[in-house]
């Protein structure tokens, strides 16, 4: 009894780790091995090179591609934070007892997968879609820049990743105490000033999460460019996902995702120098 | 004066999001009506016509792929619940200084996109097996991405849970596997029903993952994206809408569950 007592507590903790370990962090490495082997007439060769991480750094299709990724990444996720912000807050400042319902509904879309997704925004956007149909019927004239261009893509982005930025600032704000706003108040600041000195630095950790949270998925995309993306916006998600379908060149797909895999942790390690997970909507952890 | 400044931030954040549930729920309403028309690419006024769920229902790729994501998604729902208790358990109640640590690790998977699990894991079965995957590792690896969603979901509501009352259960008699069947389950059942739900959701319409483990075996998202390629049909539009009005239903069913269990709380 007592040793299935001391036993317990550590399989708790250490049958998830190793289940991570094994089927999360083991992957990554063999993605990192197969990245430093070559591809040869759809067979891998097992001698070690760094040809592939050559071909990525010279050939400027893929220079082009990363630094459009890159673009769009920050531009999609800065745009939800500032997108989100308005709405968390107003469902939790003046959700009362809606606020389960408002969040829920959310978040209900977030759960019906990108590709179903996608093929609803394409009802919108696309040639025949709500948008231009209308327009044509009303005697307009089609519009060109929501039609396979980067626009449209950009739309879907904000689309897919919508609901999960808001939830995660909605969680922030919900767990943020707000007679600090009220004492800042009392003690004679201004409504801008108090947002920016109290309510912002504090919800700042579940804002970059946030933030993270869209860039990453966004950074290594590869449905949306290659379904609502034009003629000329690939991105070098979509370019890895050709890697290993079409090309067959594995291993320089797996470089890729090496690049992608760093970048995104470089942009989790530079933001969470400003993370102090106890004030985000994930406290809770470790408490009784 | 101020009073009329806060009126009018109130509804400028109202309308915001407001506008944010049009922008989200727009083209799901639009594919519904798609999906009922006989017109499909403008179906206004609507004309209704379940032509194309007929076609859906009589077509067979459909009908195995369905087959297939279902395995898969209930699968996945429970491997990953169960993993996410453990974890949920293990860091609320026994990994005291190091619970930050480990509560990093555990939602660490949301911090890789779905495509890189993908690729990564194929990679790997590969190597290993020189075989690029087949169901049981799709399982695994949506069970990884849907992991951290679990045990996130599973640690905000059970983080208030009182462990005083499996403690009670067994100081009373009862065996451990009891107190668990018998106090903490019935507790805790929000929870857990939230986080089988999502997982199971999430892996029925995940593409990227189990597209690069499963090669030629159909699953729903992979015979949509395929079909897409053909452009759009309306026998898409009328899965999408199923799948939309079932997780809708589901989200309702959870709304109701979490919102008597507060009740019986107050």
């Amino acid at each position: 009894m007592t040793g299935a007592r001391y036993l317990q507590p550590r399989m708790y903790l250490h049958i998830p780790t190793l289940f991570l370990f094994l089927f999360f962090i083991l992957p990554l490495i063999a993605l990192v091995i197969l990245s430093f082997w070559q591809t040869e007439n759809y067979k891998i060769v097992r001698d070690w090179t760094i040809l592939n991480y050559e071909t990525l750094a010279t050939v400027p299709a893929y220079i082009t591609f990363f630094f459009r990724s890159l673009v769009m990444a920050i531009g999609v996720s800065l745009f939800l934070v500032v997108l989100s912000w308005p709405i968390a807050f107003f469902i939790v400042r003046y959700g009362g007892r809606f606020k389960l319902v408002l969040s829920l509904l959310l978040v209900i879309p977030f759960l019906s997968g990108e590709v179903l997704r996608l093929i609803a925004l394409q009802g919108m956007l696309g040639p025949a879609g709500l948008v231009n149909g209308a327009l044509v019927r009303l005697g307009g004239v089609p519009l060109r820049f929501i039609m396979y261009s980067d626009t449209a893509s950009f739309i879907a982005f904000v689309y897919l990743y919508l609901p999960m930025v808001v939830t995660t600032i909605y969680l922030s704000l919900l767990n943020f105490d707000f007679r600090l706003a009220s004492a800042a108040s009392a003690c004679g600041a201004g409504k801008f000033r108090i947002f920016i000195e109290v309510i912002w630095p504090l919800n700042l950790s579940g804002t970059l999460i946030g933030f993270l949270l869209s860039f990453i998925p966004t950074l290594s995309a590869s449905l949306v460019p290659r379904f609502l993306g034009g003629p000329n916006g690939t991105l070098y998600g979509m370019s890895m996902a050709q890697q290993f379908g079409e090309s067959g060149t594995w291993a320089l797909g797996a470089a890729m995702g090496v690049v992608l895999f760093l970048f995104s942790a470089g942009a989790l390690a530079i933001l969470s120098l400003g993370v102090n997970l106890r004030r985000t909507g994930f406290t809770g952890m470790g408490r009784q | 004066m101020a009073g009329r400044s806060d009126f009018l931030v109130k509804w400028l954040l109202g309308a915001i999001l407001l506008l944010a549930y049009i922008f989200l729920y727009m083209p799901i309403a639009h594919i519904l009506f798609a999906s009922l028309s006989s017109h499909p690419n403008f179906p206004y006024p609507p004309e209704f016509n379940i032509d194309s769920y007929v076609r859906l229902y009589t077509n067979t790729v459909y009908q195995s792929a369905f087959a297939n994501s279902l395995i898969i998604a209930s699968c996945t729902a429970v491997l990953s619940t169960i993993l996410g208790f453990l974890a949920t358990v293990g860091i609320l109640r026994f990994a005291g200084r190091r619970a930050l640590i480990y509560a990093i690790f555990f939602a660490s998977p949301l911090f890789v996109s779905e495509i890189l699990l993908g690729i990564s894991s194929m990679s790997l079965y590969y190597l290993v097996f020189g075989v690029a995957g087949n169901m049981l590792a799709a399982i695994i690896a949506n069970s990884v991405h849907c992991f951290s969603f679990c045990f996130l979901i599973m640690a905000s509501l059970l983080y208030k849970y009182d462990w005083r009352m499996n403690e009670a259960a067994i100081v009373c008699g009862a065996s451990p596997v009891r107190s668990f069947f018998e106090v903490m389950l019935p507790l805790t059942w929000s929870g857990i029903l939230s986080s089988l739900i999502c997982a199971f959701v999430l892996s029925l319409n995940g593409l990227d993952i189990s597209f690069y483990l499963l090669g030629a075996t159909p699953t729903m998202p992979s015979v949509a994206w395929g079909a897409l390629r053909y452009g759009v049909k309306p026998e898409l539009y009328a899965l999408s809408s199923i799948i939309n009005i079932t997780v809708f239903l589901a989200i309702i069913l959870l709304y109701w569950r979490i919102r008597s269990d507060r009740k019986t709380e107050a």
